[in-house]
């Protein structure tokens, strides 16, 4: 390979990679990998990318005018592109992979929890005050959490979305109703997940995303109260342009 | 004056292209690796039952979505660190370096812990702008010193970290034990005098045709940058490549449930965490908000001990730590900071249970 076509494969590599990313937040999946927060950051990177892909390749052309100019002998006409070809494989990963957020596969191997500390308590009480059918399966599970006192909260009409989890543990007619939370990339995603008691569960596929509506309640634990929704509906939806949620 | 010809072939930048003395041989062993695992797969396809494959399948879109994670998440911080470095090859030069670091082991070794503040990096784009500040005559003690703490002890991680835990005790403590951590880190590596030991760098004074800074319009400059900044990216994002598919695929075969279930107790869970902030290898700018999903499971000690660690080494820093010092370099680099955030979480434990 000559210094002008490794300077053009680089050139390639880069606009290849901006363009992928760049494609990423087009069709909305790039929330799939980041937390949502982070995508201006990935907006830099995408412009960082192509202006040093228009450098590089300026580079390439002026190099070979260079050479051509004083016809001198370089010691390094031909230089491997091996060690670019690295670069080829998120693209190639991304491309040939369809892409699919977090599911119940991550479930089963990453775990999951109904109850944790996931804000420090001071900065989370406002959400407490929402109306309850507006709360997601986050902010119920903080409640639980951070509440000493439930009582005003128990009977309170919840509608959440999440995907149908069916675990072994659960009796029969109840599964979790899931979310996965992600603070940076989906290397830290975990899932969190609540009751729901419904007598046709086992009809619901897994990973189906549902709207679920019915009271909370309190359910004893080992150690902990965890939240349970008594299920009055159950509805099909699509799955949400944003699966995951972000603490 | 500028002289034209000494800089206008790029392979004359020895780190530019780094491989080639071993390039010829490494297109043909991929595709002979390509291949056989073709075959591998193609006699697996036929042999294993359907559902095996599904399995499979999904384990590979798991491992896909968790790499791309990591990936698209590094990218931009590699890209900034990378342009750092450009910008201090064209723009800073030895001279001023000699003049703002100071000579004795301590005194650059805590200059360099405190340089962060200058660069805001993080452990990523660390990596290649350390390289590059020994190749413009960093000392040993004070480069080794800032590749530790910078990760930490700049601006948006200090920002970060308030925001996940407040400006409280947490924040205070991370800072003061990666300072402390950084700064004992690049002391030891100050008893060895000669750096060419230490750093894999082929030439410590890698320019032999210094630029010229004044005789360059300040777009040219910049657009030298930019190929320089490239360049790095290309070498070190390798290794954030092989880094993060090594993280994706312990992610997906080793249950994070089963890491977590392992220990509360003083010792175990100072070691669990270290295991986690290990294998996640996620950003340091943003780990504070991981960590602080553990609030509740774990003791502040070990939740410690994952803040100070994680940004000093994990999977992929290692693969890029390779890049730029020897391999027995790279076992100190590994050991005194996993030694000393163990030893830091277990006092904790101990004191502050």
């Amino acid at each position: 390979m000559t210094p002008r076509m490794y300077r053009s494969f680089q050139a390639l590599l880069l606009m290849a990679l901006s363009l992928f990313l760049g494609l990423k937040i087009i069709n909305g999946t790039l929330s799939w990998y980041i937390n949502q927060r982070f995508a201006p950051l990935t907006f830099l990177g995408i412009v960082l990318l192509s202006i040093m892909a228009q450098a590089i390749y300026r580079q390439g052309k002026k190099d070979a005018d260079h050479d051509h100019e004083h016809d001198h002998e370089h010691e390094h006409s031909h230089v491997s592109g091996g060690n670019l070809a690295f670069l080829l494989i998120p693209l190639a990963i991304g491309v040939l992979i369809p892409a699919r957020p977090l599911d119940s596969t991550a479930l089963s191997t990453r775990g999951f929890t109904t109850s944790s500390a996931l804000v420090s308590s001071g900065s989370s009480t406002t959400f407490f005050e929402t109306d309850a059918e507006q709360r997601t399966i986050l902010d119920w599970i903080k409640i639980f959490n951070y509440e000493s006192d439930l009582a005003p909260y128990l009977g309170q009409q919840a509608a959440v979305i999440g995907f149908v989890y069916h675990d072994k543990t659960l009796p029969e007619g109840q599964f979790y109703v899931s979310r996965f939370v992600v603070s940076c990339c989906a290397a830290d995603g975990f899932a969190l997940a609540m009751a729901v008691e419904w007598p046709e569960a086992a009809s619901l596929e897994q990973d189906a995303w549902v709207l679920v509506r019915g009271p909370v309640n309190s359910l004893k634990t080992d150690e902990r109260t965890i939240p349970i929704i008594r299920a009055e509906s159950i509805e099909i939806v699509p799955a949400p342009d944003q699966p995951y949620l972000y603490p | 004056m500028l002289n034209p010809a000494a800089w206008q072939q790029p392979p004359r930048m020895p780190y530019n292209l780094p491989m080639e003395s071993t390039s010829p041989r490494r297109p043909s062993r991929t595709l002979i690796i390509l291949v056989a695992v073709a075959v591998l797969a193609a006699v697996l396809f036929s042999i294993v039952p359907g559902n095996l494959f599904t399995w499979l399948w999904e384990q590979l879109n798991l491992f896909a979505t968790v790499f791309l994670g990591i990936f698209v998440e590094a990218v931009p911080y590699l890209l900034l660190g990378t342009l750092a470095s450009g910008l201090v090859e064209i723009f800073l030069d030895r001279e001023q370096m000699a003049r703002l670091i100071p000579r004795g082991s301590l005194g650059s070794a805590l200059a360099g812990a405190v340089l962060g503040l200058v660069f805001p990096v993080c452990e990523c784009g660390v990596i290649p702008l350390t390289r590059r500040l020994f190749s413009k005559g960093l000392p040993l003690p004070a480069g080794v010193a800032f590749l530790m703490a910078a990760p930490v002890f700049n601006p948006i991680v200090i920002f970060s970290t308030a925001s996940a835990f407040g400006w409280g005790r947490m924040l205070l403590w991370r800072l003061g034990l990666t300072l402390v951590i950084a700064v004992v880190v690049g002391l030891i590596f100050s008893v060895e005098k000669d750096a060419g030991k230490v750093l894999k760098m082929a030439t410590p004074i890698l320019n032999p045709n210094p630029i010229q800074k004044t005789s360059l319009p300040f777009t040219e400059k910049m657009r030298r940058a930019l190929v320089i900044a490239a360049d790095e990216f290309f070498e070190m994002g390798r290794y954030l490549i092989v880094g993060a598919m090594l993280a994706a695929a312990m992610q997906t075969f080793i249950p994070q449930s089963a890491l977590l279930s392992i220990g509360s107790g003083p010792l175990l869970s100072v070691l669990v965490m270290l295991a986690l902030a290990f294998v996640l290898s996620i950003c340091s700018t943003v780990d504070a908000f991981v960590a602080l999903g553990f609030v509740g499971s774990f003791s502040f000690g070990s939740i410690l001990s994952f803040l100070v660690f994680g940004p000093m080494v994990d999977i992929k820093s290692i693969m890029m730590y390779r890049q730029v010092f020897k391999p027995r370099a790279v076992i100190y680099l590994v050991l005194l900071p996993l030694l000393m955030s163990l030893l830091s979480g277990l006092v904790f434990n101990y004191l502050l249970p």
